[in-house]
């Protein structure tokens, strides 16, 4: 694959991408692009490999989220266990309190398990698939779906509607 | 009135990315460097079997000279005294012409098995 037709592939991906690995960063913007790039690089060091098996966005995905598999391996917080965390109380639908309910949100995501937070992502923001999720997280669709109900579950209980 | 469903709200508030016009300027510096890493790579390999190859055609080219010499002109060892070079190469030779071939043969093997994956490298590039 040439220089021209990855960066081509990645202008059509980057915002979805940014978006997905932005979510799975609790709103943190920074790290989310440093996570999008180091994933870049690897995706374009491995784009020889790529024999258009699954759909281009699909791979790029997978290996996003393998990198960000890798940076929290690296960095691995305290875990609170979710029964201990109070809930967040979501401000109204006013158009002013949408940093808030975005705070809220990320808060939120912030508790869940790797997992449920992808599968929430996926699902929820990038409208993906049970079947792409399955290819994106190397997970049989079974267990995304059981994911994708127990992060609604935690995501009940974390926050007030 | 209908609560809000946790299925809405995730739906109605999805994260917003900050425009970042930078993203794939840094993204298209990455990659030269990758490939400024790659040329480096690809420059040492070659490096490097250039060598090997070198190597081995000058190993097979002596060896099979020097076996063809033990052969073509058989020596009587006990008339050679040894006492110049040349007779005591000649020695040398007919003392080791059994290892040589085996040597030889192996050289030219990796030789061809070298060559033939370089064009196969080379095809599928």
């Amino acid at each position: 694959m040439t220089q021209e037709r990855f960066i081509t592939l990645v202008k059509a991906e980057q915002e979805s991408l940014r978006r997905f690995l932005l979510a799975l960063c609790s709103g943190d913007a920074a790290l989310a692009d440093d996570i999008a790039q180091e994933a870049l690089v690897r995706a374009y060091v491995a784009s020889g490999s790529f024999r258009g098996l699954s759909k281009f966005s699909t791979w790029l995905f997978r290996i996003a989220y393998n990198c960000y598999i890798d940076h929290t391996r690296r960095v691995r917080p305290e875990q609170v266990p979710l029964e201990d965390r109070a809930a967040l109380r979501v401000p109204s639908d006013d158009a002013s309190d949408a940093s808030f309910r975005y705070q809220a949100l990320y808060q939120a995501l912030d508790r869940l398990p790797e997992k449920e937070k992808a599968v929430i992502a996926l699902f929820y923001f990038e409208d993906r698939s049970i079947r792409e999720m399955a290819d994106i997280l190397q997970m049989p669709s079974g267990t995304i779906k059981y994911h994708l109900s127990m992060g609604r579950n935690h995501l009940k209980a974390c926050i007030r509607l | 009135m209908k609560e809000p469903s946790i299925e809405e709200f995730l739906r109605e508030n999805k994260p917003v990315v900050p425009d970042d016009p930078t993203f794939i300027l840094e993204t298209r510096r990455r990659m030269a460097e990758v490939e400024g890493i790659k040329g480096e790579v690809d420059r040492q390999r070659r490096y490097g079997r250039t060598v090997l190859i070198i190597t081995l055609v000058v190993g097979v080219v002596i060896g099979a000279l020097a076996t063809a010499l033990a052969f073509l002109f058989p020596i009587e060892p006990a008339r050679l005294t040894g006492e110049s070079f040349w007779e005591g190469v000649r020695l040398f030779l007919d003392g080791w012409k059994y290892i040589l071939m085996p040597a030889v043969a192996v050289s030219a093997i990796l030789l061809g098995l070298l060559l033939a994956r370089d064009r196969r490298s080379a095809e599928l590039l």
